[in-house]
């Protein structure tokens, strides 16, 4: 990786530091909620599930489509790069940008889970699964918003993931042999479980490598 | 040295031909003495704020008029008295001239009458010291 | 080090509403190159297409040597490009600019920074988003001569300044030309600028190229004539008259190419002939390739 790319990957956490202390405040804080009883547990896991949403539509909202409105992309391009240097920069940085806050909460979910004796580590494959499934969501996001300028597509990517998130978290308690263990005492790691996982890290690598492929080939960046 | 000169985009004269006139006036002036050099032709259009291009003009015309020498690869100097003075009256001489010309073809003034009328004022004209 | 600073040959851009037809320019080190023409000629797309950040159908084109876009990369490590409707990042501060700049460019000259940011009256610890448009300007433009960069490619730089900043402006551009191996390319609606300061002039009109010269060449070959022709205006069949206007005997021509030999051919006696501006020629140039080709 080049010295430029670094700067530009260290550009989007710098730029967006607020954003990820505030978010990662606020889901340790919904983390906290949910903690205690069961009221709490539904505030703070609404709150938890809502910020990381939103951490990813920021930042592809504000990382991608604003900076190109904002004409800023143009300074960006009057550096030494090419087009396709640009795309894989955004693409890691804001990466990078979700990825620590996503670690962190992710992580602070898991170790609620274990951690509380309310709450049934039965419900552990559905958590890693949820955070997955999240970290997926967001890269779908941002392959869409490399690809797509107009500014209705990118809303009804966004429209559309968010719907996804509900429709994943009903759908997975349906599936028999997940839903079935989720109130037990024990986590229980069955083969549904890993084919649901590798299919979720599969989609997030390829969205995360389209745009590598597509929008870096763009012969046409303006 | 070279800051005294003063371009103007206003000035009905086209630039290059400011430049040569104000160099021109302060090498008969003495402000510019023989043997002086010139400033390049890149810093004086910086000095300037006027294109290279048109400075280049201006150093040439000047060459021309025997009023500066250009040794290359060393720069541009005052062109040394004896030559330069001689060689500016008949410049002057000759733009005169060149203006007379001007505006008897644009009375379409046929040659002779023109000739017996310069010599007519040379009939009436004081006699020079 | 390469031939040229620019060239571009043949090259041709097509959009949906809008092609830039075989457009062909060079640059030489050394040299500042104005390029006039209307709003919607093409002289934004001209400048994106040298710049890599388009790629152009038909043509060739080379920045330092360069191939672009394939050799962007490199190509702008020596180029400093600003364009009218580039912007900074808006949350970060001038000073954060400065030090992203300088450390991605070898060539930054802090010292030199320090004095612009103190000519151009700016703060370094402002919020690009608290900057007016012309503040932002000449944010760009420290940022892009600071680097010290061999070509400067700016797209409208003096629009939206002040005549105090654009007097510094071109005081600094001149300043780049004190070295022979430095050159800029400018496009400007300022006629008086382009005339002041270009040593080459290319007009574009509706996609084309309509002429590419020297600036003292064209205002060498273009005079306005002021004639009388009671007896009417004559058969004239000289191509160097591009424009006449007829007002009873008066006569006005316009023409390019003026000489004396030019006099001999017109044989009617002038009143007077006045040089043009460098707006003037470029209008009337403008007008016409537009009546050769009213497409």
């Amino acid at each position: 990786m080049n010295l430029l790319t670094r700067k530009l990957i260290a550009k989007e956490l710098y730029l967006y530091r607020w954003l990820l202390v505030g978010v990662t405040g606020a889901g340790l804080a919904s983390l906290l909620t949910a903690s205690s009883g069961e009221f709490g547990f539904n505030i703070g896991f609404l709150v938890w599930l809502t910020a990381i949403i939103a951490l990813g539509v920021m930042l592809a909202l504000f990382g991608v489509s604003s900076e190109r409105k904002e004409r800023s992309l143009l300074f960006i391009l009057s550096l030494p790069l090419s087009p396709g240097d640009y795309v894989r920069a955004k693409l890691l940085g804001l990466l990078a940008c979700f990825l620590l806050p996503w670690a962190a909460l992710s992580a602070g979910a898991v170790g609620l889970v274990l951690v509380m004796p309310g709450i049934a580590d039965g419900l552990l494959p559905y958590t890693v699964l949820l955070c997955v499934f999240l970290l997926m969501n967001f890269a779908v996001v941002l392959c869409a918003v490399l690809h797509v300028s107009s500014e209705a597509g990118m809303g009804g990517v966004i429209v559309l993931t968010n719907m996804s998130v509900s429709l994943f978290m009903m759908g997975i308690g349906r599936i028999p042999e997940l839903g079935a263990h989720m109130g037990k005492p024990d986590a229980v790691w069955n083969t549904p479980f890993w084919l649901l996982l590798a299919a979720e890290l599969a989609i997030t690598l390829i969205a995360l490598a389209l745009p590598l492929v597509f929008a870096a080939r763009r012969r046409d960046f303006l | 040295m070279h800051s005294s000169l003063f371009i103007s985009q206003t000035d009905a004269r086209p630039m290059y031909l400011q430049i040569v006139e104000q160099i021109r006036q302060r090498v008969a002036a003495g402000d510019w003495a023989p043997g002086l050099e010139l400033p390049s032709i890149r810093a004086l259009a910086a000095d300037l704020r006027v294109s290279v291009i048109t400075v280049k003009r201006a150093y040439l015309d000047l060459e021309a008029e025997g009023v500066i020498v250009t040794r290359h690869g060393k720069g541009s100097f005052v062109a040394d008295a004896q030559g330069l003075a001689m060689d500016m009256r008949l410049a002057q001489l000759d733009a005169h001239l060149t203006a007379a010309g001007e505006i008897a073809r644009s009375l379409a003034m046929p040659e002779p009458e023109l000739i017996a009328r310069l010599r007519n004022a040379l009939n009436t004209e004081e006699p020079s010291e | 080090m390469s031939a040229k600073a620019i060239e571009m040959n043949g090259v041709r851009k097509a959009f949906r509403f809008f092609t830039l037809e075989d457009v062909s320019l060079d640059l030489e080190h050394g040299q500042i190159m104005g390029l006039v023409g209307p709003n919607g000629a093409g002289k934004s797309t001209t400048i994106r297409l040298l710049m890599g950040l388009l790629t152009a159908d038909a043509g060739s084109i080379r920045l330092l040597g360069h191939d672009m876009p394939r050799h962007q990369a490199a190509a702008k490590a020596d180029v400093g490009f600003v364009s009218d409707d580039m912007r900074l990042l808006p949350q970060a501060t001038l000073a954060w600019h400065m030090d992203f700049v300088a450390s991605v460019y070898p060539g930054w000259d802090a010292a030199y920074a320090a004095k612009l940011l103190k000519r151009f009256g700016l703060h370094a610890g402002q919020a690009a988003k608290s900057l007016s448009t012309g503040e932002q300007a000449k944010a760009l433009l420290l940022l892009a001569l600071a680097r010290r960069p061999r070509l400067l490619v700016l797209d409208e730089p003096t629009s939206g300044l002040d005549p105090v900043a654009r007097h510094e402006l071109l005081t600094e551009f001149m300043d780049v030309l004190r070295d022979d191996s430095r050159s800029i390319l400018f496009s400007s609606h300022n006629t008086l600028d382009v005339e002041r300061i270009s040593d080459r002039i290319t007009f574009i009109d509706r996609g084309r190229v309509v002429a590419s010269n020297n600036k003292e060449d064209f205002l060498e070959r273009w005079r306005t004539l002021r004639l009388r022709l009671p007896d009417g205006v004559p058969d004239w069949r000289l191509p160097e008259i591009v424009h006449r206007d007829v007002d009873g005997p008066n006569v006005t021509l316009t023409v390019d190419g003026f000489s004396d030999d030019f006099l001999a051919r017109l044989g009617a006696p002038v009143q007077e002939v006045h040089r043009m501006s460098l707006e003037e020629v470029f209008v009337a140039t403008v007008m016409h390739s537009r009546e050769a080709r009213p497409s």
